[in-house]
């Protein structure tokens, strides 16, 4: 029984590490230079994922406004708030937290370091703070379009979702989004889905659960897998093009560029230009024209790559027709 | 008299098997093809985590604790892949998968049994290792050439219900099957097995008939530490196709469960192993349907069970005498 429990107490050691270091930026302290520090969710900053094209908003900060930038990956939901405050503390001016997970700990920092701009990703802010500008998307928007363009690649007449934890909203809207874009293509498609059941730490970095999900979906006539959510919907992608004949929709970013493994199957994403609404927003923290409260990034379908000339252009036009009706209001996600 | 029987084993686990037996049969009649997709998925699910307990397991019965079984898997999966990148050879990138998870074994028992270190320690510093590793030279951008397909045995895919699920996997499924038996009968059907574990209960007795402790320590852990290898390489070689960091996600810790609920013997852990990966695929199924039970209740049920187990609920489950200690000669 003892050694049981050393087992234990070991376990939750060795879980709770979690190295972090960081150099003092002393040229932070000047005024005419902007240092932005990228604080990821659980996950790494080359997740080919939002943390990565968060990075990318960072580092073209970098090369075309001349900041000076760093980042620090989360290994663990409670050091949110040490990393943020690391950044603070070493006089950075902006603070770019990735993820709906660190909301909390973002304004709480906020609060604290009131001369520090904070860009959170994905957090909607439902108390404005005013250094505070919650970078988000209509995730429905770009759901609605996945699945319009699933449904009506679907020969079977089932489709499939992959997701990260419904504790995430954005996911949540991710997946009723596309739920409604297949129904509103073909009213009696069958959209079979599911939500990774770990919690924050691990449900974006399950590629094998993801991949043995996605698997279950197709045996039972799924021929299009949708996958939202981080390397563990990336599993699910890259299962699907180890079937013939299936296809998969990635998500946030373009994965046909991150994600070579699933070019079989990979037809489009359902992508939230992150990338460019960070960097948008720190070229206003620049010009000290920073908005506070929440700033709507683009959301839509990347291009088709490959698979450009195997869809037909009906397909084409109905998702054009799809983007300009959700844009202008006349077609609604639910 | 019911008493009785409900505090012997052996009836639990068979009244337990026979209830899901029907269940299974019940839900193949209401609908085969769902029934067949969450049982091949459930036997996926149960790969690694089956193999991880047999290397736990070959560790204990002779005496050392074996905690680093996610970093023998998460370094194995990560050297298989890498492998698989640079040759393109699958079966050489298994190999070499299996020859990694046996290199970190021989490091785990110097440790343990030459240096007769804390083995609970030991088997932390492989975690630690497992995962900085890794993460430190894993690149972005390598891709792999594909991964492991499944072989499906002829006429007995044909087979209702289980040619589907038994008879249509990739190759490590149908090895893990076998290595569950071969483990099974090597334990406690030969010489070198009773050796095994009477080296794990009382090594002093078995030192005085002049059998080498020492290398029969060595020999079950680096064997164990292949099986684990064996595993991941199942994760990046077989299931997903790519590496990620920490993408064992604690099946290793998992496995350490699996061996429990098993009672330290392989079929028990294989049974276990595949409890486990029964809850999950409900879990992801009871969802696909949208049912309305919350799926994190079917997702306690083996944790709870196991709890049952350790509690001594069901019989008694009994760690081998020496686990942990390591033997000193006079």
């Amino acid at each position: 029984m003892c050694i049981l429990f050393r087992k234990l107490i070991i376990v939750l050691f060795f879980v709770c590490l979690n190295s972090v270091v960081i150099a003092a930026a002393s040229d932070c302290r000047k005024k005419e230079i902007l240092c932005v520090g990228l604080v990821t969710d659980v996950g790494t900053v080359d997740d080919k994922s939002f943390n990565q094209s968060a990075w990318e908003g960072v580092q073209q900060s970098a090369e075309e406004i001349g900041t000076v930038i760093k980042y620090l990956e989360t290994r663990d939901p409670k050091d949110y708030m040490v990393n943020i405050s690391l950044f603070a503390e070493n006089d950075y001016d902006v603070v770019v937290t990735v993820g709906f997970g660190l909301g909390e700990a973002t304004s709480q920092a906020a609060k604290q370091f009131s001369d520090v701009k904070f860009i959170g990703v994905d957090q909607f802010q439902a108390n404005a703070l005013s250094n505070v500008a919650g970078l988000i998307f209509h995730e429905d928007q770009a759901g609605f379009q996945a699945g319009a363009l699933a449904a009506m690649l679907s020969k079977s007449g089932v489709i499939a979702a992959v997701l990260g934890t419904n504790l995430v909203p954005p996911v949540v809207a991710f997946k009723e989004g596309y739920v409604s874009g297949a129904r509103y293509i073909n009213a009696k498609i069958q959209v079979i889905s599911t939500y990774h059941p770990g919690g924050l730490a691990v449900a974006f970095t399950d590629p094998e659960w993801g991949a043995s999900t996605a698997k279950q979906a197709i045996d039972q006539g799924a021929d299009v897998v949708f996958g939202a959510g981080g390397t563990t919907g990336n599993g699910g992608l890259i299962e699907a093009a180890s079937h013939s004949e299936k296809y998969c929709i990635g998500v946030d970013t373009d994965q046909w560029l991150t994600l070579p493994a699933a070019h079989p199957c990979l037809v489009s994403s359902a992508t939230k230009r992150i990338k460019e609404g960070v960097f948008q927003l720190i070229q206003h923290a620049k010009e000290s024209q920073f908005p506070s409260g929440n700033f709507f990034g683009e959301v839509g379908l990347s291009p088709f790559h490959d698979f450009d000339n195997k869809i037909p252009q009906y397909i084409k036009e109905k998702l054009t027709e799809i983007h300009m009706g959700l844009r202008n209001g006349s077609i609604k996600t639910k | 008299m019911f008493q009785k029987y409900i505090n012997s084993r052996c009836g639990i686990v068979r009244g337990l098997s026979f209830l899901v037996l029907l269940v299974i049969l019940w839900s193949y009649f209401y609908d085969s093809a769902i029934t067949e997709a969450v049982l091949a998925s459930a036997l996926r699910q149960s790969t690694p985590l089956a193999l991880g307990a047999l290397c736990g397991l070959m560790g204990e019965r002779s005496g050392v604790i074996n905690i680093g079984i996610e970093g023998q898997m998460l370094l194995s999966a990560f050297v298989g892949f890498l492998v698989s990148v640079w040759t393109g050879n699958l079966l050489f990138a298994v190999l070499t998968g299996v020859a990694t998870g046996a290199v970190i074994g021989l490091l785990l028992a110097f440790m343990s049994v030459s240096l007769r270190i804390d083995q609970i320690l030991g088997g932390t510093v492989i975690n630690i290792l497992g995962f900085g590793l890794t993460g430190y030279f894993y690149q972005v951008g390598l891709n792999t050439k594909g991964k492991l397909q499944s072989i499906s045995l002829g006429p007995l895919q044909d087979i209702p219900l289980l040619g589907p699920v038994l008879f249509n996997n990739p190759p490590i499924t149908y090895l893990t099957l076998v290595l569950v038996l071969v483990v099974h009968y090597v334990l406690f059907h030969t010489h070198w097995g009773l050796r095994t574990r009477a080296v794990g209960e009382h090594p002093r007795a078995v030192d005085t008939l002049g059998i080498n402790v020492f290398l029969m320590r060595y020999t079950n852990v680096v064997l164990g530490g292949a099986i684990a290898g064996l595993a991941g390489s199942f994760l990046t070689l077989e299931a997903v196709g790519s590496f990620e960091r920490g993408m064992t996600n604690g099946r290793g810790f998992v496995a350490l469960a699996v061996m429990i609920f098993g009672k330290w013997t392989p079929i028990g852990s294989w049974g276990a192993a595949l409890l486990f990966g029964l809850a999950i695929a409900l879990q992801t199924q009871l969802q696909f349907g949208g049912q309305t039970i919350p799926h994190q209740f079917i997702g306690m049920l083996p944790y709870l069970l196991t709890v049952v187990v350790l509690a001594g609920f069901v019989g008694r489950a009994r760690p081998p005498a020496a686990v942990g200690t390591p033997y000193t000669k006079e």
